[in-house]
């Protein structure tokens, strides 16, 4: 069963990415909300990371947006509908609280 | 808050009938509680009582209907550890009010 | 059939309130008879630390409350062994017999497999 797996915390100094990274399956996407937008600085090691995975990843525009970070062609801004009919078509949600 | 007054102490309880200080606890203020709920407490009772002590002392926790009846059946057998020996010892409630006469917090994961 | 539920638990038990909500969470579902499992991921695994000593900073004792898991009917215990030997934990001396030490790749296929996942 496929899963969404959502972040919302920033990457620097947490380690909630690179868990989810690890476990993170073929089938899955992520979601970066609120700080964890941060991930998408460019030149940081977050940002190669996801460079090179090739995930399904998915960044809340508005999120993005207020701290002034550009979406990479490897991932997609998406507004909240769209955060909610992706959240229907994957199997679960898996929120990193 | 309630008082139950056993002998010349006075022990207090929390609004539902249960020790507000664990260490207040005895066999003489268990029988107190038990008549405060018009029960007399048997050599069958006792046995339970001892079991949800040793329980909490093990586990730190006050166990639910389920985790008392899998305790109960795994030391006493399943003659004693199931819920209609239980509910009939304990007005249909076991782990709620065995936990109250035993001494115990209420049970959390009792909804 | 009531759909099955993982809880990933990967917060220390001394770091906050965490570690006991999310065992709060498993007990209650166990109790209810929910297809319940139970995950210790990075921090969380040092919940299984032997020999704790929860008076020191006089709190209750988590790794007691854990032992009942089985009682409650949760047998679906699970340990990352990777975790575990990152923060210098032996996988095979931790304080919860009955947890399976799973691989990095078996976690995944573990999450994949429940309905619902809650990582605390």
């Amino acid at each position: 069963m496929s899963t969404l797996h959502v972040l919302s915390h920033s990457p620097f100094g947490d380690d909630r990415l690179t868990s989810c990274l690890r476990v993170i399956g073929a089938e899955d996407a992520l979601l970066l909300s609120g700080d964890a937008a941060y991930a998408l600085q460019p030149g940081t090691a977050p940002f190669n990371t996801l460079g090179t995975r090739g995930l399904k990843l998915f960044v809340l525009a508005e999120d993005a947006q207020a701290r002034d970070l550009q979406t990479p062609d490897w991932a997609k801004a998406i507004d909240y509908p769209a955060f909610v009919e992706l959240s229907i078509r994957y199997d679960k949600v898996n929120s990193w609280l | 808050m309630k008082v139950l007054t056993v002998g010349a102490r006075a022990i207090e309880l929390d609004k539902d009938g249960f020790l507000l200080e664990l260490s207040d606890w005895s066999s003489e203020v268990a029988s107190a509680l038990a008549a405060a709920e018009d029960i007399e407490l048997s050599p069958e009772h006792w046995e339970i009582l001892e079991l949800l002590r040793s329980f909490y002392s093990e586990f730190q926790l006050s166990p639910a209907t389920r985790p008392l009846i899998k305790y109960t059946a795994l030391k006493l057998g399943p003659d004693k550890g199931n819920s209609l020996h239980l509910n009939r010892l304990f007005k249909g409630t076991p782990a709620k009010l065995a936990a109250k006469l035993a001494g115990l917090p209420k049970p959390t994961n009792c909804l | 059939m009531p759909r099955s539920l993982l809880i990933i638990s990967r917060q220390s038990p001394w770091s906050g309130p965490g570690a006991r909500e999310a065992l709060d969470i498993v007990l209650a579902g166990g109790a209810f008879d929910l297809p319940i499992g139970l995950l210790f991921l990075d921090d969380g695994v040092f919940q299984l630390a032997a020999n704790q000593d929860a008076r020191a900073l006089q709190q209750k004792d988590l790794s007691a409350n854990l032992q009942a898991l089985p009682m409650f009917g949760v047998e679906d215990l699970f340990v990352c062994g990777d975790s575990a030997a990152e923060r210098g934990l032996d996988p095979k001396a931790l304080s919860l017999e009955e947890a399976q030490v799973l691989t990095v790749g078996e976690i995944t296929a573990l999450i994949d497999r429940y309905h619902q996942v809650i990582t605390l």
